[in-house]
């Protein structure tokens, strides 16, 4: 009797301990959840509760709106990218030089810790016409005046944007990677360089195979980020295209309250996408598995 | 490993391979101080224009140094008192423990248990990662007003955890996953008993993950602004909310003073977790932290 009690307790421990973090989970779920029935038209709270396409159908064919899904899709792409390369050389770099703990704090903690919007507003310090970087051109003899340098605030092109996503994320995706590449330095490095293999093809061939997982992750993590913030776009972005967010925030505070469902429409299509692209990664890596074994 | 090459190598080709490992060695050490200073730059602007009263152009440094700022971020103006400022830390704590304990015991579910659903909670864990948080906020605002967690300090907390349940599992996944069950068997046989065998065994092992992870949701819940935005209404004011409105425009000394006072209070709860990383004698080879 004594003995089958354990062995309920042991089958039961683990549903225990995941409990918690379900909960958690749940009530995120349900929030979504709760948003995205909003974006059908269902507003339970207002008793409205006829199902509707409409809200996408006028989102989607809003021509704002679909410059906004482009604007947002470029600016988290070339930052997630970039990101992912240079956060990559960076914990290659690290691990190579065998840096201590400290530089590796400054390299790397200190940018995790600092909060996104201060990055930007050092970006603009730095970036907007009078800002100190067009001064130092001036200096140089280059920019004649204060009006000369395009600010970094509202550039089309969403490069302050892309700037602080890399001063961020680069230091991120070198953090998820340094752990795996030191362990693979000292285990598989040096008996890879006694066979004679060089530095590169040690970093192609082993290193790079061995941490493909983490840098998939984080990069994914690091581009749903991006998309799917508002901070730094609205610190940052031109007038037009607006990011996804920004927009469906503007949306979201309208007086008006039907215009809820507008934005949870748009909502539900950053959803989507985000969705769309973790499907994507987890065929990727289960056919990375497959062959393997 | 070089004296065993060293038998077949020439001593001039051997001297020519030292010179360039030395090169290279020079090479990736420049690549780090370039990229150590990009990074402390930015901070170091923002530190000094918290500092300056005016810096006209075309100066580079700046001409006219007041404590104009910084009296102003202290004199209890715009809520920005210390009742504001332990809230928002009081939030990040609560958040940072409540979260590092749910993710160290579903971490230990996922690693070292088999059951049903497993796989499903392992992606279902990853979706707060996926699905942005400002769909997540949107969302949840009218679910929070009608069950009342809306402006209360409470939900809160609870909207922070769920965003920074995501990270803490990775953290703790992998150094639960490293640590294994070995020595907590090993202390079963000797007659340990469950308490003794957790708090001797099980929480130190994983320490190095608790530290980490405390002070990465600890960062993740006092640097959110649209999710406490949303959630808080406007009532839970945290440091956040006060600053973000001087950062889009207006007086760039305030800002700054304001952005400084925030990394100050960041990196010092940086520094502490650091300190008690050290504390609890985790060496070097064996830390999965960073």
């Amino acid at each position: 009797m004594a003995l089958l009690s354990r062995k309920t307790k042991r089958k039961a421990a683990p549903y225990l301990m995941v409990l918690p973090a379900l909960l958690l989970l749940a009530v995120f779920i349900y929030g979504v959840g709760s948003g995205i029935i909003q974006s059908f038209g269902i507003m339970t709270y207002l008793d409205r509760t006829e199902f509707t396409l409409e809200y996408y159908e006028q989102a989607l064919t809003r021509t704002d709106l679909m410059d906004s899904v482009m604007f947002s899709l470029y600016f988290s792409l070339v930052s997630s990218v970039l990101a992912a390369i240079g956060g990559v050389a960076l914990s290659f770099l690290m691990t190579q030089a065998r840096s201590s703990r400290f530089i590796r704090l400054l390299g790397i903690q200190v940018p995790i810790t600092t909060m996104h919007a201060v990055v930007a507003l050092a970006v603009i310090c730095l970036f907007t016409g009078a800002g100190l970087f067009p001064r130092l051109l001036h200096i140089l003899g280059i920019a004649p005046d204060a009006t000369w340098f395009p600010s970094v605030v509202g550039a089309p092109s969403g490069w302050g944007i892309i700037v602080v996503y890399l001063w961020k994320e680069i230091p991120f995706v070198a953090f998820t990677t340094l752990t795996i590449m030191r362990n693979i330095s000292t285990s598989y490095g040096e008996a890879a360089s006694t066979l004679g293999a060089n530095g590169w093809r040690t970093f192609f061939e082993i290193t790079l195979p061995l941490c493909r997982g983490a840098i998939l992750r984080a990069f994914l993590v690091v581009f749903a980020f991006a998309f799917g913030s508002y901070e730094i776009p609205f610190l940052l972005e031109p007038t037009s295209p607006k990011a996804l967010p920004v927009l469906a925030y503007i949306e979201f505070q309208d007086p008006d309250i039907i215009n809820r469902c507008y934005a949870m429409a748009l909502n539900g299509i950053m959803a989507g996408i985000c969705t769309v692209l973790c499907v994507i990664y987890y065929v990727v890596l289960q056919r990375e598995k497959k062959q393997i074994r | 490993m070089s004296s065993s090459l060293s038998q077949n190598t020439s001593r001039p080709e051997l001297l020519a391979r030292k010179r360039r490992l030395r090169r290279r060695q020079a090479f990736t050490r420049t690549l780090i101080g370039i990229e150590l200073a990009l990074v402390l730059v930015p901070l170091g602007i923002i530190v000094l224009w918290a500092l300056t009263n005016a810096w006209p152009w075309p100066n580079l440094l700046p001409q006219d140094l007041s404590l104009r700022g910084v009296e102003q971020v202290f004199s209890g103006r715009q809520n920005m008192g210390a009742s504001m400022l332990l809230l928002s830390i009081g939030i990040a704590l609560a958040c940072a423990v409540i979260t590092t304990a749910v993710a160290a015991l579903a971490c230990r579910a996922l690693c070292l248990y088999r059951w049903h659903g497993r796989n499903a909670f392992q992606f279902a864990a990853l979706l707060p990662f996926i699905i942005p948080s400002t769909v997540f906020a949107m969302g949840v605002q009218v679910v929070f007003l009608q069950v009342g967690l809306a402006r209360t300090v409470p939900g809160v907390i609870l909207a922070h955890c769920i965003v920074a349940l995501p990270y803490a599992m990775i953290i703790m996944t992998d150094i639960t996953s490293a640590a294994g069950t070995q020595r907590e068997e090993a202390a079963k046989t000797l007659g340990a008993g469950p308490l003794q065998m957790i708090w001797h065994i099980t929480i130190p092992q994983l320490l190095p993950g608790i530290i980490s992870s405390l002070s990465m949701c600890y960062i993740m819940s006092f640097s959110q602004y649209f999710l406490t935005l949303l959630v808080g209404g406007g009532k839970v004011q945290t440091f956040v909310l006060v600053l973000f409105p001087y950062l889009s425009g207006g007086d760039r000394t305030i800002a700054c003073a304001y952005s400084t006072v925030f990394l100050l209070i960041t990196f010092a709860v940086f520094f502490i977790f650091e300190l008690l990383l050290r504390r609890f004698g985790v060496r070097e080879e064996e830390s999965l932290y960073g």
